[in-house]
């Protein structure tokens, strides 16, 4: 009788709580979803009405926007010959610049994974560093080394008497400048591929009676296709998305590319925010296209064929041959970093960057901290700094934990509506930063007293486009402990939360710090989203080396590049240094 | 067509440790099979890759029908392609991106050969491994057997003079492996190509090979017929290898020309087959096949008195542990009937022929 009337107060209270857990889940999703909404559904969705309207979102607000919605708007930007001839110069420098890092990237995977060329170490080290380069100060560097007047190596080539001229203000150098540091995208693609073949493949073929190098593109390099493939797109993709390079190597000759087109338009007076937007439309249309194309391929059946033992690295014995090719990774160290490095310390510490010959190059007189010192009296430096750093932390700490969440949403529960919680959190991918950065712009630019002008705005903004990637990263620190040692926690009598709180955390913590750090670091370095975004309280660093450069002064942005790269070289390594340490919690966990 | 292949005194040391290739002699006369066997990482496989020309021997010589391919002492390597010889991989290493065709006519296209020709020479081929329904599909979409299959196809196409087998059974699955490798000892005899063949499965170096080496530790140990090896083996090592798991210890009394007696220690006595030539009062060891153990059957003058310890009965046979002269042994009965209970004292018959003693070179001289 007694344990009868237990069971059934237990079962009512269980009832009970499932349905609170079910109200739970409910507004758990809900949450989520209203979210992320907010960060990329309403942005995106402003952006397409003011691709489709005439309006003004200042003067005359949202409301009247929506009743003048029309195709008109758009069809008139498609049919404009500016548009059409940006996007032009833009498949030409991303095309060429692709072309460029295939080739580079495709040769160091091969030198450093399938040959004996000395110090392979380094060359592979070498052969991401422009990675971590900030596109603006790359851009800014290769400005002062290939300028057709004043340009260093101009200098050297006169001062050596030959009549060889440089003049990156083109196209050319356009492509010759994205070639050089997007390769690196095509190379982590490729070098891994290489390095997860069979090597009785390539041997099967060399027994067969291919010579090597029939070897090579009749059976390496079809076999990596998939992942050649990829990484162009991807290198593609990105290059789309650039502002800083475009924008130094190009503003000289007017060279417009879509995202430097864009900008322009918006700072027009009157700004152009309509037909800013229909461009950034098309650009958002074009990268998602490469970005579904990529996705598509990744996903299919790869080549990468599995053996039962584990592979011996296959490396091709150059002889004499390898000095050469340990040249060719020297020859490119030289031109990622080394001469970019030294050109920005040459115009940050010299007095006048006019430079009449090599004698005066070393001479220590032309030399001083004068660009330094101005710099820092600008009150707006130190505050560009402060922002940065502001805008940096908000979004690490903010975008870390909403990625956590989602990631562990949807990748460790099975509440219904995870799927469009990864959907939308994944859409970002598919949109450049400058594009992010207008549609913000339309978002809340109309709203009086709302975001526009605060520092938050910009935090927001690069919560949403760098949520892709941070719940990709965040979700493989906890994706590597054991599903089992959160349900032995839950069998112990934890709940969902306290399980997160006692288990997931602690182990993940190493790999979330880690996707943080990085996540601060992205947002210090971003400029295509900020560009639309700040205002003259809110400036950031990234904005305000842009305005150093175009007010002309080589020198204070040398400088102010010298002092980014410092600091983003600090960060860098610290967040380095936490993942090695995630790293080595990883290896404890599973060993 | 076929080649005679010729190492001599065959040395590679890699970088650090001992060297994988200790000195390795062997010559392969045309049309014969010869098989490699050893435990891993005793050399066999780096041997059939020097042959090959993959790996780079640092001493010796190798020459295919007299022709040297490699001696590092007078500088001469031929390159791979250039050895005229086919391979077959343990990961069949057939192409993903290329049909069954494409992968098979792939050695042709680089030889130089007509079309018409080649696409004959295609069709045989692939007639020969039996998969001439196959050859326009991906290879991808092939099981593994037939992968392999087309391995062998490709590597057969342009009857090179010399073919090499790097353990290409050993990525299937059993039932599979028992087939094909009936079927490769066929199609190797039906081309009556030479061919050297690597495995570290002494069923399937039997039943391929015309000879069989047994390899350890970057040496060869014995190189005879399978006969000789199962009935005669070199050593310990390859006794043991080959299926002589038992051990039994003792001293050499007196020696008879190929027999000699033993004393297994409290003046028991017993004949034994000498495998080495050997001297009385020498400590010996001696190896046993749990086969020819036999329970029960006093026989002979090697009859001794054992004690029945555990029985495991498999089907067709049953497993005994058996204790002679103080140490356990395994015997084996064929039969589907168990005939001995466990716990008691039978007779056992060792016949000499069958008890091949060794010199004692110290402990563990295997495993």
């Amino acid at each position: 009788m007694h344990g009868q009337a237990d069971r059934r107060s237990e079962a009512m209270r269980s009832a009970s709580e499932g349905t609170r857990r079910r109200a739970f889940t409910g507004l758990w999703v809900a949450a989520l979803l209203a979210i992320l909404t907010f960060l990329v559904i309403y942005p995106v969705f402003m952006l397409l009405l003011g691709a489709l309207t005439d309006t003004n979102p200042v003067v005359d607000g949202i409301r009247l926007s929506l009743s003048h919605l029309s195709i008109a708007n758009f069809l008139a930007v498609l049919a404009n010959p500016n548009v059409a001839e940006a996007l032009l110069n833009t498949l030409i420098a991303c095309g060429g610049g692709t072309v460029i890092a295939v080739a580079i990237g495709l040769l160091f995977s091969w030198i450093v994974v399938r040959t004996n060329t000395p110090f392979k170490g380094f060359i592979a080290a070498a052969s991401i560093l422009p990675l971590f380069a900030p596109p603006l100060v790359a851009g800014v560097a290769w400005a002062i080394l290939g300028s057709p007047k004043t340009g260093l190596i101009n200098t050297m080539f006169k001062w050596m008497g030959s009549d060889l001229r440089v003049d990156l203000y083109s196209m050319w150098g356009l492509v010759f400048v994205f070639g050089i540091y997007y390769a690196p995208y095509v190379y982590m693609f490729t070098s891994s591929a290489l390095r997860n073949m069979d090597p009785s493949l390539e041997e099967a073929a060399e027994i067969s009676g291919a010579s090597p190098v029939a070897t090579l593109f009749t059976v390496t390099f079809p076999l990596i296709m998939p992942a050649i493939v990829s990484g162009m797109l991807l290198s593609f993709i990105v290059m789309l998305g650039i502002y800083g390079i475009p924008a130094v190597l190009g503003a000289p000759t007017n060279l417009n590319v879509l995202t430097t087109y864009i900008f322009k338009l918006t700072n027009w007076s009157p700004p152009l925010y309509n037909t800013a937007a229909a461009v950034a439309i098309i650009l958002m249309v074009v990268t998602g296209l490469l970005v579904y194309l990529q996705q598509k391929l990744l996903s299919g059946r790869s080549y990468t064929t599995v053996a039962g033992k584990a592979f011996r690295p296959r490396s091709l014995d150059l002889g004499p041959w390898r000095w050469l090719t340990f040249a060719i990774g020297i020859v490119y160290l030289l031109i990622v970093v080394v001469l970019p490095s030294l050109a920005l310390i040459v115009a940050a510490f010299r007095k006048f960057m006019f430079i009449r010959d090599v004698a005066s190059l070393f001479d220590m007189r032309q030399y001083s901290l004068t660009h330094f010192e101005s710099i820092f009296d600008n009150p707006l430096t130190m505050r560009s700094i402060y922002n940065a750093v502001e805008v940096g932390v908000i979004t690490a700490v903010v975008g870390g934990a909403l990625a956590f969440a989602i990631g562990y949403t949807i990748h460790r529960t099975r509440v219904s509506g995870r799927g469009a919680i990864d959907l939308i959190s994944t859409l970002p991918v598919a949109i450049p930063g400058l594009v992010v950065g207008v549609a913000y712009l339309w978002a809340w630019i109309g709203v009086p007293g709302g975001l526009y002008g605060t520092i938050w705005i910009l935090a927001l903004a690069f919560i949403a486009r760098f949520m892709p990637d941070t719940v990709k990263a965040l979700s493989t620190s906890f994706l590597q402990i054991h599903r089992e040692l959160e349900e032995a926690a839950w069998v112990c009598g934890k709940g969902m939360l306290g399980t997160i709180r006692t288990i997931v955390l602690p182990l993940a913590r190493p790999g979330v710090l880690a996707s943080m750090t990085l996540l601060f670091v992205l947002a210090i370095r971003e400029l295509g989203s900020s560009l639309f975004l700040y205002t003259s309280n809110t400036m950031v660093m990234s904005v305000l080396l842009l305005d150093y450069y175009e007010g002309g002064n080589i020198g204070k942005t040398a400088a102010f590049s010298l002092v980014q790269t410092v600091l983003l070289g600090v960060l860098i390594g610290g967040a380095n240094w936490l993942s090695r340490g995630s790293a080595q919690g990883n290896v404890a966990r599973t060993g | 067509m076929t080649a005679t292949l010729e190492v001599t005194d065959l040395r590679k040391q890699f970088s650090i440790g001992l060297p994988a290739i200790d000195g390795v002699s062997f010559g392969v006369p045309a049309g014969e099979i010869v098989v490699l066997l050893g435990p891993s990482g005793c050399g066999k496989t780096t041997t059939l890759r020097c042959v090959a020309g993959l790996e780079h021997p640092t001493g010796g010589e190798i020459s295919i029908s007299g022709r040297v391919v490699s001696s590092p002492a007078s500088g001469i390597l031929v390159p791979p392609r250039s050895r005229d010889l086919g391979m077959v991989f343990q990961s069949y290493a057939v192409w993903p991106h290329m049909t069954v065709r494409q992968n098979v006519i792939y050695p042709l296209k680089h030889r130089k050969i007509g079309r018409t020709d080649a696409a004959r020479m295609v069709e045989e081929a692939l007639a020969l491994v039996g998969l001439s329904d196959y050859a326009d599909r991906p290879v991808v979409a092939l099981s593994g057997g037939q992968m392999q299959r087309v391995a062998l196809a490709r590597s057969m196409v342009y009857r090179p003079q010399l073919l090499l087998l790097d353990e290409p059974l050993s990525n299937l699955d059993a039932k599979l492996r028992l087939r094909l490798r009936d079927d490769l000892r066929v199609i190797l005899k039906q081309t009556g190509m030479t061919a050297l063949y690597v495995t570290h499965d002494q069923a399937e170096a039997v039943v391929l090979g015309d000879r069989i080496g047994v390899m350890r530790d970057g040496k060869l140990l014995q190189m005879d017929t399978p006969d000789v090896i199962y009935n005669r083996p070199a050593d310990l090592f390859v006794a043991n290898f080959t299926g002589a798991t038992n051990e039994l210890a003792g001293t050499l009394v007196t020696c008879n020309g190929r027999y000699g007696v033993v004393d297994f220690g409290n003046g028991r006595q017993g004949e034994v087959a000498l495998c080495q030539t050997l001297k009385p009062d020498e400590k010996v060891r001696i190896a046993l096949r749990p086969e020819n153990i036999a329970i029960g059957r006093p026989d002979g003058a090697n009859t001794f008195s054992a004690k029945v310890l555990d029985r495991r009965y498999q089907g067709t046979q049953t497993a005994y542990g058996i204790e002679l002269f103080g140490k356990r042994l395994e015997a084996i009965e064929l039969g589907t009937a168990a005939r001995h209970q466990v716990g008691v004292e039978a007779q056992v018959a060792l016949p000499r022929e069958c008890l091949w003693a060794y010199r004692d070179s110290g402990p563990a001289s295997h495993d």
